[in-house]
């Protein structure tokens, strides 16, 4: 028995080699090919001028950084990007631990209410933009005949038409499709937080908004972070539903630097250009995933340690 | 490390809470504050769907009334525009591709992050932490950085244009999730059970399909209808490495027909529709699926 003990950790440690190298083997190799070397050919891109068609494109160095970091739309697109996250973080956030709240100890319904404000997140940005485009449609439009039934004429307008409107009415879209997610998540927290811990506050005297801030948010907090996470790295990346809508239109107002790249990149041929300026959103959202996921794990260490 | 992904996996399987009923049924006050948050969450539900029903009231209208009022609710009711999506529109080949690209696409994640995760979880060996952070890079990296790389890449092997180039890219997309998903589960089994098994003469990888893969199916479920999902879903991978509209699927084909979305609503409702209705119907009829595997997912990830 012992010398069995002793001898089996050896030969299973490389039974266990063998079979974990092998099946290894196919996720390497998916990922060598379409993620790691595409990725090294960014970089290559990134410092030569190439069109897409050139077998040897010349040697630039940093012009395409150069000219990217003198580029006003770069920063004008940066500027919507960072209206991008901070609202199309924030609202999600608000609105779906709102109504998590509200659904918090409902069970009548319950089901149905989740299914109501789930099901836009599954949804294809593709049907959603189609869909969305109608709602804010200058003449037939759902959301300005709602207006004129109101008598609130005078905001009517071509949503997306409207440089000025055009960016946060597709970020309301955005809002309309993520919230759901924050509702399940947020549903699911709220589920393992200390109902007593609750009541007893309550009977103290504390009031809802203290009873959210003092006893029920520090106990989701890991989940509230994780949430905050995933929507404001999602803010740094937003191409889809942009690129569905308006393309970056009209006149480049809802440009982010998703849109930007690919209009440079598949529109005007400047393959280069348009792979440098993606590489800057990664080089900017990767911190951020790494730090607030450094900072979730902390605080969920906490927790459990509690 | 594994307590925290073991406490936190077990959100979407905990059983609805029992001690909650005791707000369902109490003083007056109390039930009328129910009462309250079931008219403020019905009002929100009825405008959260509202879009949906959009989509529905008019890829359902006849001719005429989608012409004179082509986003008034469910005014009239005809099958026309569906009739002529499906056979002037091409989405009856449409829904095949889809079809062809995402249930291949599926499989292959599933096969592949299940193994990966296996690994990655309970199978040490010298290298596997680089692997490990270049599968987490791929979570990281959004997929604009490197798609347009990639398109060349392809088309300079040939996968451009083809239907198993297209499926290979759409697992590369899925497969880095998948892998972090599947592991998260595989770390939570107890070691005791590895160790019994072994002690039974089991190989390392009987101990692998015969004990713990049969442990982790509802996370396979769950990553299965995720992926599905995300797959059907997905219009990017289509439009740019399908670019000759061979094997377009319902995501593309909705992209390109856009284009005369003043001139043919009808039909475009009804392509939305026929894209959408197989997510709805999955997502209701595996609701719960649907939610543990995003809840997981996420907390996972």
């Amino acid at each position: 028995m012992a010398t069995l003990a002793g001898n089996a950790p050896l030969v299973t440690r490389r039974a266990q080699r063998r079979l974990g190298i092998l099946l290894v083997i196919p996720v390497s190799l998916i990922m060598v090919f379409f993620f790691l070397l595409p990725l090294g050919n960014a970089l290559v891109y990134s410092v030569v001028d190439f069109d897409g068609i050139s077998a040897t494109p010349p040697f630039v160095g940093l012009d395409n950084f150069r000219e990217m970091f003198a580029d006003d739309e770069v920063w004008h697109a940066l500027g919507n990007n960072a209206v991008w996250i901070v609202i199309g973080t924030v609202a999600p956030i608000v609105i779906g631990l709102s109504i998590a709240l509200l659904l918090w100890g409902v069970q009548r319904g319950s089901v149905l209410y989740r299914l109501c404000f789930f099901l836009p997140y599954v949804l294809p940005p593709v049907a959603i933009g189609i869909v969305w485009g109608w709602i804010y449609d200058p003449v037939q439009g759902v959301l300005n005949r709602a207006l004129g039934a109101l008598g609130l004429d005078a905001l009517q307008r071509g949503w997306l038409g409207d440089p000025t409107w055009a960016l946060y009415a597709v970020l309301v879209t955005a809002i309309w499709s993520y919230t759901g997610f924050a509702v399940v998540i947020f549903v699911s927290a709220l589920r393992n937080v200390d109902v007593e811990l609750v009541d007893a506050s309550r009977i103290d005297g504390a009031n809802s908004p203290s009873r959210l801030w003092y006893i029920i948010l520090p106990q989701i907090m890991p989940v509230f972070l994780m949430v905050l996470t995933l929507t404001l790295v999602g803010g740094f990346s937003v191409f889809d539903i942009i690129f569905v809508m308006t393309g970056g239109g009209p006149a480049d107002a809802t440009n982010v630097i998703g849109t930007y790249s690919y209009n440079q990149a598949f529109q005007l041929s400047r393959i280069s250009y348009g792979t440098t300026l993606a590489l800057l959103i990664t080089i900017l959202s990767v911190p951020f995933a790494v730090g607030l996921n450094k900072l979730q794990r902390r605080l969920s260490l906490q927790g459990t340690g509690a | 490390m594994a307590t925290t992904t073991q406490s936190l996996a077990s959100l979407p399987v905990e059983p609805e809470p029992i001690r909650s009923s005791g707000r369902d049924r109490a003083s007056a006050p109390r039930r009328r504050g129910l009462l309250l948050r079931h008219v403020v969450l019905a009002a929100m539900a009825a405008l959260t769907i509202v879009p949906v029903l959009l989509a529905v009231s008019t890829a359902l209208k006849n001719d005429e009334d989608v012409r004179v009022d082509p986003f008034g609710f469910f005014t009239s009711f005809s099958l026309d525009s569906l009739r002529r999506a499906w056979t002037e529109g091409n989405f009856d080949n449409y829904l095949v591709n889809s079809v062809l690209l995402s249930v291949p696409s599926t499989l292959l994640i599933i096969a592949v992050s299940t193994m990966a995760g296996y690994t990655f979880a309970r199978l040490p060996f010298f290298g596997r932490t680089v692997l490990f952070y270049l599968v987490v890079l791929g979570l990281l990296v959004p997929f604009f950085t490197y798609m347009i790389p990639l398109y060349f890449q392809l088309r300079s092997v040939g996968l451009l244009d083809t239907l198993g180039g297209a499926i290979l890219v759409l697992t590369s997309v899925g497969v880095s999730f998948g892998t972090f998903f599947m592991r998260a589960f595989f770390s939570d089994l107890p070691e005791e059970l590895e160790q019994a098994a072994r002690i039974d003469g089991c190989s390392e990888w009987q101990i692998f399909v015969k004990v713990m893969l049969p442990l982790v199916g509802s996370g396979i479920g769950a990553l299965a209808v995720f992926t599905f999902l995300s797959t059907w879903n997905n219009f990017l991978v289509p439009l740019l490495y399908l670019p000759g509209g061979g094997y377009r699927p319902l995501t593309a084909g909705l992209y390109t027909f856009m284009g005369g979305r003043s001139i043919d609503v009808g039909p475009l409702a009804a392509g939305t529709l026929i894209t959408i209705l197989p997510v709805i119907v999955l997502f209701v009829v595996l609701q719960k699926q649907v939610t543990a595997g995003f809840i997981s997912g996420a907390v996972k990830g």
